[in-house]
C-alpha cells in the first residue's frame, strides 16, 4: 500500500508571529519556516506503518512555493521515499489544497492519505476533511491511535466524553492529532540519503485545478493582550463572578 | 562565491533546534551542574549517526567534513546546548584517526565510536607545555621487544573519566636527541583502563558537563598498533586535529553567543522601567546588542572560512585561529551585554544567563589564549620578528 502524506510549510513554531503593519497578513519576511507539527506525525506515522511492512511507499506531498521543496526534503530525511511539488505562488486556501490533493491522489492511487489535522498558521482543520468529501472516501480526524488490519482501518479518537473508536475501509483519509506519536529526529544518514531522493514537480494547470482563492482576508490584527488575573477567595466567589461579571453560566 | 547552506548543511545545522525540543539549554545546565556527561543526549547523538559525521561510511560514519561538524555543533550551541565533548572525541580524536589511522586503528576505533560504544578524548597539554607544544616530556620508550612504555603526565584532559581511550601526543625521542625540534613526536591510543594510568580531577569554577582531568602514565605498555600516523613523525599531522579544534569551538562560541543575545532581546522588549517603554528601544541597550550580533556573524562567517579551507586541505591555520580569537571575543561580549540587559536578574540561576558567561570567559584562554593566537597571527601571517 502507498501512503500519501501532504505536508505544509508553515512558520516555525518558535517564532513570534508578527502582523504585518498594514493588517493584510502576517510578516513572513527572513521568518523561520518548518514543516507543520502536525504534519511531521503524519509523515512519522506513515514511516512506522511502512517500518511495519504495511505500507510500502510513503509520498510526501507539498502545495505552494518553490522553497516548500526544503519542507519535502525533511519528509524524505525522516524516511518518506519521494516528494511531490505541486508548484504555484497563488496563495493557496483549504479548498484550492484539497482539490490539488484530490489531483495527485487520483495520479497516485494510495492506499491512505495522513494528514495533520490542521496547520499551525491559519489553524483552519479544514483540508483533510476536504479531501475525503471530494474523493467520497471515509476519514477519521485527530487520531491519535492507527491500526491497519487485513484491509480495515481502526482509528482511535480523543472526544471529549472519552475515547471513540472507528473503523474504516481502505482508501481512507486519516487526520493525525498531538498524541498520535513523537517525530523521530531526522538521522544523519537519511539526510544524506534524501538528497538523492526524487521530487516530481507538478502545476495547478498541470493538474487541470483552479486555485483562485474564494475567501478574501479583511484584516489581521494581534489578539487582544490579556488582562492581569485576580485571586479569587472561595468556590462561592469564583461561581458568582463567572455568572455575573463575565456572564458564562 | 555562494554562501548558501546545502539542503543537507541545512538539515545538519538545524539539527540542534530539533532535539532541542528535548534536550534544551536547562537539561544542558542540570547536567553542567552536576558536572556529569548527559549520557541521553550523546545516545541520542549516537542513535542519530552524528558522532561518526567525519568518519567514512566504510567505517560506520557518514564521510562528511569539517564544514559539517561545525554546522552541527554550532547549531545546537544555538539553542545554548554547547557541547565539548563533541570536540574532543567526535572532531578532534575520530576526525584525525579517519584521516591518518592505519587500516586497524580504523577499524578498531571508528565503528565504535561512531556507535558511542567507545568514547575518545584527547591528550596534550602538560603541566610544563601548555602553549609550548615542543616542550611536552611525556615520553614513549622503546621496550625492546618492539613495543612501547609510556610515562608522564597531562593536564586539563576534558572527559577523560568517561572516554575509553586518549589519542596522546607523547615523545618517542627526547628534545634534546632530534635535530628539528618538531621531531620526535608520536600519536598513540592509550587504553585508559590499562595499568599504569590513573587521573585525578581538577575541579572547575563553572558549571560545564565535561569534566577535566589530570592524568598520569606510568610505564604503560603500548604497541606500534596503538600508532596513530608514523613514528617520530606525529608533529606532522597535529594540526589535522587543533585546526578542528579552533573551528568548532568558534562555532560553539557563536552558537552560545546567538543563544545569548536572542534571550537579551526577549527580555529587553518585555522589560519596561521607565514610562511603560520596553528597556530594549533605549540605545544604551540596543546598540550594544546590535555590535555583539555583528561580532557574532563576522566570527561565524570566518568559522566556515576557515572549515571550507581546512576541507579543501588548505592551509587553515591563520583562518581557524582567527576564528577562534573572534568568535571567543564575540560571545564574551554577546554574553555579558545580555547580563548587563537582564540587570539584577542576569545574575540569577532562574533566568539563567550568568551561567554561560564561565564556558565563553574560558575560550579566550582554552585551547589556545588569545595571546598566543595573536602572536601567530602577528609573526606568521603579517611577517613581524619573534620576541619570545
Amino acid at each position: 500500500m502507498k501512503i500519501l502524506v501532504p505536508v505544509k510549510r508553515v512558520v516555525d513554531y518558535n517564532v513570534k508571529i508578527r502582523v504585518k503593519p498594514d493588517g493584510s497578513g502576517v510578516d513572513t519576511a527572513n521568518v523561520k519556516m518548518s514543516m507543520n507539527p502536525f504534519d511531521e506525525i503524519a509523515v512519522e506515522e506513515a514511516i512506522r506503518l511502512k517500518e511495519a511492512g504495511v505500507a510500502s511507499e510513503v509520498v510526501a506531498v507539498s502545495c505552494g512555493v518553490a522553497q516548500c521543496q526544503e519542507t519535502l526534503r525533511a519528509a524524505m530525511a525522516m524516511g518518506a521515499d519521494r516528494g511531490i511539488l505541486v508548484q504555484t505562488d497563488v496563495e493557496l486556501q483549504p479548498l484550492a489544497v484539497a482539490k490539488l490533493l484530490k489531483a495527485v491522489v487520483e495520479k497516485e492511487q494510495p492506499g491512505l492519505v495522513i494528514a495533520g489535522k490542521q496547520a499551525i498558521d491559519d489553524d483552519a482543520n479544514q483540508t483533510g476533511q476536504m479531501l475525503a468529501a471530494l474523493l467520497g472516501w471515509p476519514q477519521a480526524t485527530f487520531a491519535s491511535k492507527v491500526v491497519v488490519t487485513d484491509g480495515k482501518l481502526t482509528v482511535t479518537r480523543e472526544v471529549d466524553g472519552g475515547l471513540e473508536t472507528l473503523e474504516l475501509p481502505l482508501p481512507a483519509v486519516i487526520t493525525t492529532d498531538l498524541r498520535l506519536n513523537e517525530p523521530r529526529f531526522a538521522t544523519l544518514p537519511n539526510i544524506m540519503k534524501a538528497k538523492k531522493k526524487p521530487i516530481d514537480t507538478l502545476t495547478p494547470e498541470a493538474l487541470g485545478v483552479d486555485v483562485t482563492p474564494r475567501l478574501a482576508t479583511l484584516k489581521v490584527e494581534e489578539p487582544p493582550k490579556r488582562k492581569a488575573g485576580v485571586m479569587v477567595g472561595s468556590v462561592d466567589e469564583l461561581i458568582e463572578k463567572l455568572r455575573n461579571e463575565a456572564k458564562v453560566i | 562565491m555562494d554562501f548558501t547552506l546545502t539542503e543537507e548543511q541545512r538539515m545538519i545545522y538545524e539539527y540542534g533546534n530539533r532535539i532541542a525540543e528535548r534536550f534544551d539549554h536547562a537539561y544542558w545546565r542540570t547536567y553542567a551542574e552536576k558536572a556529569e556527561l548527559p549520557q541521553e543526549l550523546f545516545q541520542q547523538l549516537a542513535e542519530d549517526g552524528f558522532l561518526g559525521l567525519m568518519v567514512p561510511e566504510e567505517y560506520g560514519g557518514s564521510g562528511l567534513g569539517m564544514m559539517e561538524m561545525l554546522l552541527l555543533i554550532e547549531g545546537l550551541a544555538n539553542n545554548g546546548v554547547p557541547l565539548l565533548n563533541l570536540v574532543v572525541g567526535p572532531t578532534m580524536t575520530m576526525g584525525l584517526l579517519a584521516k591518518h589511522g592505519s587500516e586497524e586503528v580504523k577499524r578498531r576505533f571508528l565503528p565504535p565510536g561512531c556507535r558511542g560504544e567507545l568514547k575518545y578524548c584527547f591528550a596534550i597539554t602538560e603541566p610544563n607545555a601548555g602553549s609550548n607544544t615542543m616542550e611536552i616530556t611525556t615520553y614513549a620508550r622503546p621496550d625492546g621487544k618492539g613495543g612501547f612504555l609510556l610515562s608522564g603526565q597531562k593536564v586539563f584532559i576534558t572527559d577523560a573519566d568517561v572516554a575509553d581511550y586518549a589519542l596522546v601526543v607523547t615523545r618517542t625521542k627526547p628534545r634534546q636527541e632530534v635535530q628539528k625540534k618538531t621531531d620526535g613526536f608520536t600519536l598513540f591510543m592509550v587504553d585508559l583502563k590499562q595499568k599504569g594510568v590513573s587521573k585525578t580531577l581538577i575541579p572547575i569554577a563553572f558549571p560545564l558537563p565535561e569534566t577535566q582531568w589530570q592524568l598520569f602514565f606510568d610505564d604503560v605498555p603500548l604497541s606500534r598498533d596503538d600508532v596513530v600516523g608514523e613514528v617520530d613523525a606525529g608533529f606532522r599531522i597535529l594540526f589535522d586535529t587543533l585546526n578542528p579544534e579552533r573551528i568548532t569551538l568558534a562555532g560553539l562560541c557563536a552558537g552560545i553567543g546567538r543563544f545569548a543575545l536572542k534571550r537579551a532581546v526577549e527580555y529587553a522588549n518585555e522589560r519596561r522601567v521607565f514610562n511603560n517603554t520596553p528597556i530594549g528601544a533605549y540605545q544604551g541597550i540596543q546598540h550594544p546588542l546590535a555590535i555583539a550580533h555583528t561580532e557574532i556573524e563576522l566570527a561565524s562567517l570566518m568559522a566556515r572560512k576557515a572549515a571550507w579551507v581546512f576541507d579543501e586541505v588548505l592551509p587553515a591555520g591563520e583562518y581557524s585561529n582567527m576564528a577562534k580569537y573572534a568568535a571567543a571575543e564575540a560571545a564574551i561580549h554577546a554574553v555579558d551585554h545580555t547580563i548587563q540587559c537582564f540587570g539584577g536578574n542576569g545574575f540569577t540561576k532562574e533566568y539563567g544567563v550568568y551561567d554561560l558567561y564561565g564556558l565563553v570567559r574560558l575560550l579566550r584562554t582554552a585551547p589556545i589564549n588569545r595571546e598566543m593566537i595573536l602572536n601567530y597571527l602577528a609573526e606568521h601571517v603579517l611577517g613581524l620578528p619573534r620576541s619570545y
